[in-house]
This record gives C-alpha cells, sequence and structure tokens, in this order.
C-alpha cells in the first residue's frame, strides 16, 4: 500500500510552524542567544517543510492529470491525444515551472537567511551583554527539552519513512525536524549551562549554532553553481535543491557510518566495514553514548584542587567543605558542586592608575612623562592656606585654595586567607577590594599636606595606607589578608607642566647653591689676595724704615766725617760740595748762560716745549 | 531486543533528568530564592541552602537572587558645596537584597540592574543635598581634626536608608564610601596653574635669596679685605713712623755743626729738585759759571 506523504509533509509543515512561534515566544521569554539561532533554524525548517509539501502537491496533480489522460486514451483511443502540446499537461507544466523557477529562488532565499542569519547572530551575539533572564530559565529550558522530544519523535519517523519508501520530498523536512530536535535540545543545554554558572555557556552554544548556519549556507550556495554544470538526463529524477546535505549528517550523524566505510574500504584495499570492530561499533553506537554519558556523570565525582587553589564543596547548595590541593572524591553532578579559589597565588590590582603595557616597558620613568593612564587625587595644600591667610587676614578666602592635585601609582597584592568569607560574603569581592583600597587611599590624601607627602610623608604612606585597607577589608568580612602597598610613584599631575615646574625649583636651588659657591670662591679669593697685599704693604713699610734708618745713619756717619774736612777748611771744603752738587744736579737739566755786559738789553728765550716732533726732527734709523 | 532495552534506557535517563528538572531547585548558600505558585509568592524566602522539590512551569516557579553583598558606584557627579565650590564625586555602595519576596515585584522580575538603577536615583539626590551642606575644607584638610569624610558617608547611608525603609524595596545598605573626589575640569587647570605659580614662587626665592647670599658673601669679603689692607696700611705708617723715629737719632750728629748739615740738606733739596726737563738760566756771577766773567772777551 503506498502511502500518501502529502499527510506526512503536512504534518512536517504544521509542526515546523507550531515549534517555530512557540520557540521564537520561548526565546524572547528566556532571552537566550542559543534560542535566537534556533529560531532561525526552525524558521528555515518551516520555509524548506512549506517548498516540499507544495512539491508534493504538484507532483501528486500531475499523476491524477497522467492517469486521467491514460483512460481517457484507453476509452477514446490513441489519436485523440497525440498531439505534443504542452498546454494538454496543465500540472505537468505548473510542476515543471515550479521546479525551474519557485525552486531555485526559494533556495536563493533559504542561502541569504542562512548567510544573513549567521553574519547578524555572530555579531550580534558578541555585543549583547543582556545575557539570560534567570528567573525565566528553568522554564525555558525545560521548553526547550520539550520541543526537542516532539521534534525528535515526528522528524525520526519522517526520516525513517522517507528512507524506507524512498520519498525524496519528505526527506528534506525530515531531516530539518530531526536536526531541529537536536538544536532544541543543545539550546536546552546551554541554558542549563548558564544556570550552572559554566561562564557564557549560551553564548558558546549559540556561536556554534551560528557556526552551522553558515557551514549550511556554504554547501547551499555550492549546490547552486554546481547545479548549474549538471548534466540533465531525461528520466533521472533530480535531488531537491534545496535539501542539505549538512542538515542530513546533522540529522543522522549513523549515516556517517556508511561514508566512513566506503571511504575506509577504499583507502586500505579491503573491507574495513566488515571487520568486528567496525561492525560492533555501528550496532553499539547507542550503548557507547550511554557509557560516555554514564562515564562523563562519574568523572565529576573525582576532583583535583590544583596546587595555590582551594575549593569549596557545595552539597545541594549547601557548603559543607574547604578542598585543599589533591584528589578529592565528591557525589556527580549537579549533587556536588565545588568553586575553586586562588588562594595561594598573590594577586594584584591597581589603584591610581591603569597599568599600560607600553608604558611600563619604559626604562626610564619621569615626572614630566605619563607613563600610565594616570588619575589625579585630591590632596590638603597647607601652605596656600597659610601664605593667603598671612596675606588676606582671613581664612575664608582660602578654603577654595585649599586644595591640590597629585598623581599616585599603587599596586595592591593579596592573598585569599578565608576561602568561605570571600565566596559568600560579597558578590564580587575583588571589586569590593579595590573600592575599599581607592576609598582609604582617597581619605589619605585629603587629609595629609601636598607637601609632605611629596617629601618625608610619602615613607610612612605605604604603610598606613596597608594598615587602613587591611583594617577595612576585615570590616566588610572579605577573607582577604593585603600583603603589599606600593607607592611606587607619587608626583604633581603630568598635565599642564605642573611636574615640570616642580622639577625647575630643584634647578633653581642648585642655581642658588652655584651662586653662593661661587661668592664663596671670590671671597676666599679676595681674602688671599688682601692678605697678600697686607703682607706687602707691611714688607715694603719696614723695607722703608730699614732703608731710611740705615740711610739717616750712613749720613750721620758720613756728616761726622765731614765735619773736620768743614773745620779745616769751611769755604773750599763748602764751594767743593757745592760745585760737586751742582755738576750732579743740574746734568740732565737744559741750562741757559747769560753773557752780558749790559744788563740793560732785554733778552728774550722762547721756552715753551715742542708740542709734537715733526718729520725735520725725527730720526731715522737702518734696520737690516 | 537488546536496542530496544538500550532505547529504553535512554529514554529513562532523558526523562529522570527533564523530571528532575522539572520538579528540583537548589538553592545555594550565596542565594535566597522565592517560590511563587500561579504568580503568588510563598510566605517566606528560601534562604538556606539545599534540594527543594516544586511543581513545574507553570504552576510553580522559583526566583533565585544573590543574597551578598552586591556593590555599585554611581557616576562621577558634580556638586556644590556650601562655600560655593564644585566638586566631583563618585561613591560605591555595598547594598544587599534583605527580603526577597518584597524585591522581586518592585523590580522588574528582581531585575539587580533595575534595583541597582533606582537606587542609583536615589543616591544622587542624597549625595547633592548632603554635599550642600558641607565646606570643601570638610572633604579636603591637612587637619584631620577638621576632615569630615567619614561622617560625609555616613550621612549619606542614612539618607538613602531612609528612603529605602519608606518604600520597603527589601534592600538594605551595608556600607557606603567615597571611591573618586576631584574638581571639574574647568576648576582643574586653575589648581594646576596655582600649583604652578607656587613652585614659581619657590623659583623666584631660590633665585633671588641665591644672588642675595652671593653677594652678602662677595661684600663680606670685601670688607674682610679692606680691613686686612687698611690694618696693613696702619702698620705701614707705624713702621715708617718708627723708622723716622729712629733716624732722627742721628739729628744731634747734624747739631754738631748745623751750618754744614743745612748746607748739605739744601745741596740734597737742590739735587732732588731738578730733572730732565727743568730749564735752567744762569748769568756769568753764578758760580762756576763766574769763570766766564774773566774770559778775555768780557774783559775787554
Amino acid at each position: 500500500m503506498e502511502r500518501n506523504i502529502q499527510k506526512n509533509g503536512l504534518v512536517n509543515l504544521a509542526v515546523a510552524v507550531l515549534i517555530f512561534l512557540a520557540g521564537f515566544g520561548v526565546t524572547v521569554f528566556a532571552g537566550s542567544l542559543a534560542g535566537q539561532v534556533t529560531s532561525i533554524f526552525l524558521g528555515l525548517g518551516v520555509i524548506v517543510a512549506g517548498i516540499s509539501w507544495f512539491q508534493m502537491r504538484l507532483e501528486e496533480n500531475e499523476r491524477s492529470e497522467k492517469l486521467e489522460l491514460d483512460e481517457l486514451a484507453r476509452s477514446r483511443g490513441q489519436s485523440l491525444f497525440e498531439s505534443k502540446d504542452g498546454g494538454s499537461f496543465p500540472a505537468q507544466n505548473a510542476r515543471l515551472q515550479f521546479e525551474k523557477y519557485f525552486v531555485p529562488g526559494f533556495t536563493v532565499l533559504i542561502l541569504l537567511l542562512e548567510a544573513g542569519g549567521a553574519w547578524l547572530l555572530w555579531n550580534w551575539s558578541g555585543k549583547n551583554t543582556a545575557g539570560l533572564k534567570e528567573a525565566n530559565a528553568t522554564a525555558s529550558l525545560s521548553l526547550f527539552a520539550i520541543f526537542a522530544l516532539l521534534l525528535f519523535l515526528i522528524g525520526r519517523f519522517s526520516v525513517t519513512i522517507a528512507r524506507l519508501e524512498n520519498h525524496r520530498l519528505l526527506r528534506p523536512s525530515a531531516s530539518f525536524l530531526l536536526a531541529g530536535a537536536y538544536v532544541c535540545a543543545l539550546t536546552s543545554l546551554a541554558i542549563a549551562g548558564d544556570e550552572a554558572k559554566f561562564p557564557r555557556a549560551d553564548f558558546w552554544v549559540a556561536r556554534g549554532l551560528c557556526g552551522l548556519l553558515a557551514l549550511m549556507a556554504l554547501e547551499n550556495l555550492l549546490t547552486l553553481l554546481l547545479e548549474i554544470y549538471r548534466p540533465r538526463v531525461k528520466g533521472k529524477i533530480a535531488r531537491p535543491l534545496y535539501e542539505s546535505r549538512v542538515v542530513g549528517i546533522f540529522a543522522q550523524p549513523e549515516s556517517l557510518f556508511t561514508t566512513a566505510a566506503q571511504t575506509l574500504d577504499y583507502q586500505f584495499g579491503f573491507k574495513v566495514s566488515e571487520t568486528w570492530f567496525f561492525q560492533a561499533a555501528q550496532k553499539n553506537l547507542a550503548a557507547l553514548l550511554l557509557i560516555q554519558f554514564a562515564a562523563l556523570i562519574l568523572s565529576t565525582t573525582i576532583v583535583f584542587v590544583d596546587v595555590g587553589e582551594q575549593a569549596v564543596l557545595e552539597h545541594f547548595g549547601k557548603p559543607v567543605a574547604t578542598l585543599n590541593p589533591g584528589a578529592h572524591f565528591k557525589l556527580p553532578w549537579p549533587m556536588d558542586k565545588i568553586y575553586r579559589f586562588r588562594t595561594e597565588q598573590i594577586q594584584s590590582f591597581a589603584v591610581g592608575y591603569t597599568p599600560d603595557a607600553q608604558s611600563e616597558s619604559a626604562n626610564t620613568i619621569l615626572w614630566t612623562v605619563s607613563h600610565n593612564k594616570e588619575e589625579n587625587f585630591l590632596v590638603a595644600n597647607r601652605a596656600t592656606v597659610n601664605s593667603a591667610t598671612v596675606s588676606s587676614g582671613t581664612n575664608d578666602s582660602t578654603k577654595a585654595q585649599a586644595v591640590g592635585l597629585i598623581t599616585v601609582s599603587i599596586p595592591v597584592q593579596f592573598q585569599i586567607t578565608n576561602v568561605t568569607d570571600w565566596a559568600y560574603k560579597n558578590n564580587a569581592p575583588d571589586a569590593l577590594l579595590k573600592d575599599l583600597a581607592t576609598q582609604e587611599v582617597i581619605k589619605y590624601f585629603a587629609g595629609i599636606d601636598l607637601n609632605d607627602v611629596l617629601s618625608q610623608g610619602r615613607l610612612q604612606a605605604a604603610e598606613v595606607l596597608r594598615a587602613r585597607i587591611q583594617a577595612a577589608s576585615n570590616a566588610r568580612s572579605l577573607g582577604a589578608k593585603i600583603i603589599f602597598v606600593g607607592l611606587q610613584d607619587i608626583h604633581p599631575p603630568t598635565a599642564s607642566d605642573v611636574a615640570a615646574t616642580y622639577e625647575k625649583v630643584v634647578g633653581a636651588q642648585q642655581t642658588k647653591l652655584a651662586k653662593i659657591l661661587d661668592a664663596q670662591a671670590g671671597a676666599i679669593r679676595l681674602s688671599a689676595v688682601s692678605g697678600a697685599a697686607a703682607f706687602t704693604i707691611t714688607n715694603v713699610a719696614d723695607a722703608k724704615r730699614v732703608q731710611l734708618v740705615s740711610s739717616k745713619f750712613a749720613e750721620a756717619g758720613l756728616f761726622t766725617n765731614q765735619i773736620p774736612a768743614f773745620e779745616a777748611a769751611p769755604d773750599v771744603y763748602r764751594q767743593r760740595l757745592y760745585l760737586q752738587s751742582f755738576a750732579d744736579a743740574t746734568k740732565g737739566a737744559r741750562k741757559y748762560v747769560l753773557l752780558v755786559t749790559n744788563t740793560s738789553d732785554v733778552v728774550i728765550f722762547n721756552l715753551e716745549d715742542k708740542i709734537r716732533d715733526d718729520l725735520l726732527n725725527l730720526s731715522i734709523t737702518n734696520t737690516p | 531486543m537488546k536496542k530496544n532495552l538500550i532505547t529504553i534506557v535512554i529514554a529513562a535517563v532523558l526523562v529522570v533528568i527533564f523530571a528532575l528538572l522539572l520538579f528540583t531547585f537548589q538553592v545555594r548558600q550565596s542565594e535566597v530564592a522565592v517560590l511563587t505558585t500561579f504568580g503568588k509568592p510563598a510566605a517566606n524566602n528560601i534562604d538556606q541552602p539545599n534540594l527543594y522539590f516544586k511543581w513545574p512551569w507553570p504552576i510553580q516557579q522559583v526566583y533565585r537572587f544573590d543574597q551578598r553583598v552586591q556593590n555599585f558606584e554611581d557616576k562621577y557627579s558634580e556638586n556644590l558645596t556650601s562655600d560655593n565650590t564644585m566638586l566631583l564625586t563618585s561613591v560605591y555602595v555595598g547594598w544587599r537584597i534583605s527580603d526577597a519576596k518584597e524585591f522581586f515585584p518592585k523590580f522588574a522580575g528582581g531585575s539587580v540592574e533595575a534595583a541597582q538603577r533606582q537606587l542609583e536615583t536615589m543616591l544622587r539626590s542624597a549625595k547633592a543635598a548632603v554635599i550642600g551642606k558641607h565646606n570643601l575644607s570638610d572633604f579636603v584638610n591637612a587637619d584631620t581634626k577638621q576632615l569630615k569624610l567619614e561622617s560625609i558617608e555616613d550621612e549619606i547611608k542614612a539618607a538613602v536608608q531612609g528612603e529605602l525603609a519608606s518604600q520597603n524595596y527589601g534592600i538594605s545598605i551595608e556600607f557606603l564610601g567615597v571611591k573618586k573626589l576631584g574638581l571639574p575640569e574647568s576648576v582643574t587647570q586653575p589648581v594646576f596653574d596655582r600649583m604652578k605659580s607656587e613652585r614659581t614662587v619657590l623659583i623666584s626665592e631660590a633665585q633671588f635669596k641665591g644672588e642675595a647670599e652671593a653677594t652678602k658673601i662677595k661684600s663680606a669679603a670685601e670688607r674682610q679685605a679692606a680691613d686686612v689692607i687698611a690694618n696693613a696700611q696702619a702698620d705701614a705708617t707705624r713702621i715708617e713712623g718708627a723708622g723716622v723715629a729712629e733716624a732722627a737719632k742721628t739729628l744731634s750728629v747734624f747739631q754738631q755743626n748745623p751750618e754744614l748739615a743745612i748746607f748739605q740738606l739744601q745741596l740734597q733739596a737742590l739735587k732732588s729738585s731738578l730733572n730732565q726737563k727743568s730749564t735752567l738760566i744762569f748769568d756769568e756771577r753764578t758760580p762756576p759759571f763766574s769763570l766766564f766773567q774773566n774770559l778775555p772777551a768780557n774783559s775787554k
């Protein structure tokens, strides 16, 4: 008895439409990314089921038309219907027209939906940060599981019917339904994964399904290109253009065995597919999958906690033990779950700056060159308050000036010491610890003078901050120990050359020192020179004294000796002394001797000195 | 037969898994759950960790919430202090869901994001009100006794807690702290300029103090040198005076024949007063030129 496949096709179409609508609704309800891709997949199934059902109807009409014509031919004779005019077979022509124009058109539409859906959802999944709606997650995963079950039952039935009775038009929609069952199951698992706190399970499943859509689009494109060059052999029934082999393999992975067997047989030259191992693997695939599943569940009963880690063991959500490094046994997931924490490892975060790899690789760190993405902290400025108070005589005008800005880079290192407190007291303990550290840094700088912290205050700042951050952490029961707080960088802001101006002060102080040292050097030189001059003056005076005394005593001695000579011949001796002295005294003087007898004559001498020598007075000497 | 058995086992496993998913739920230590029956919440929250049973959706539904302290940071916003200074502040808040069945109907399906948006609205309002009551010196002050950051935090926390309590949001504030403190860009630049001016004062101070110090050292050195020279000259005068005094002892020798002594002094003075530029005009009576009087030409 030949089965009417139109009914199967219609059932497939109806199921595809219903599950598509329901799946879309649940996707919106759950906010699942994997559900969105699944909806696209189910929508494609609706189109394929619709086309195949319509094509089935056309073929059925053609078959009815042929039967009617055959009946008429038998009752009225052959001659009446010898015409080959196409208009005589409207149902056949309708099918041919449908296969010629509509099927390729729909296939192109499917290609566009597959490629566009894959591209859009890939990008969307990367940007979407909303995540699953946790409150609806359980219901959603149950519904997707139910959809999977329904699609599996109907899809499996249709696939079997299509294979047994060789209904080529039933095969595409049946494969889509069966593949839809697996896609829904995957979506259900993705939501369950998110619920079980597997990191972004929904996201990664969505990405995987986008990959499947892209693969289907690629296959569809190749099929369309190859269709152009396919030899049209009369009487040979063509494979439906919209049937996806990728979907077929995804829906019926056991068909891979046939393909693999053929490949192995060809490669090795004997029937590998007839060996006992291959036969056993093919027959017991379901049992193997079941064993695999059991092994997977059993593997969750052994836990290996790595060095440097501690794990909290939860039994039905209740923490029952803290596991140290080593192997541990527990009940299988989801009864017992563990949560790992890096307790030994020294973790760190930065306050006041965002580490920048490029800047940190620099060998020289200067105040004037920004070496990280730095923040400015408000700091008190006592110097400004004091100077302004003195000048204005009031404190009010100085309030707005009583602040400065400072840039600090403070790395904080910590360890988790109480894993239970760390895990259960705060939702994001690491972020909270950073907030607490930042708060303490702000409080510290808000209550300390700018110049103090830039000079001697920084020595104690690190220890004070470490103690304060530890106290704040303890007050919030974070279960963390602050290992180190480093003040690796405190300086005025780099912006607007503030830091550069601080450096100029140092330069000016050096210049001041240089000037003082120069003056000291000059003073030393002057002192030495004046000392020497004083020594010279006193020595010259002393020499004069000695000379004076000596000469006077010598003159006295000479005089004593001259007295007898003078007394012996006073006139002669006087005249001799006079003439000797006259000759000596006037030796270099210009002398005029006036020998006149007539004293009444007037003699005029021109005693003017020549102002300058003229040429006639020059004495020219020849030099070799 | 064997294949059917395996199929039955697989089906049974799947049914058990689905049944467990539909009829049970776990609550973790860090969670609190609200179980609703046809949308009506149960009288008590489920806050003890364990495995619980429920009827499948849509009869019963579980809403889970994190009952640990959650923290968020509000926007870095600008407010006016009582002494008319624009101050930028950001605070972080640690809050927890204190009553889940009150919490989840008020915030679209128990959305934490919606709750934080609501908290932020309250926080901004409370923050603006509290900051407006304080001077800038209450936020930043080198005198820690006058610093009131902690009391400001307490005031903001109290204001938000009061607002939350009045509407019974099912939320409690555990702690609140200032996370960022700053000045707007338009004020930051003048602060930078002022900081630079302070440094410029120090630069000028260093420069001119250096010059002053150097000048002092130089003048002191010059004064000291002048002292030394003056002392030396005085010593020289004294020495010369001593020489004169000593030389004066010889005057008694000259007193033995004053006529000769005075004559010799005149001769010495004559020698000293004549130099090469002197022009002397003598007549024939001046010795030795008196010799010219007896010359024949003259006697004629």
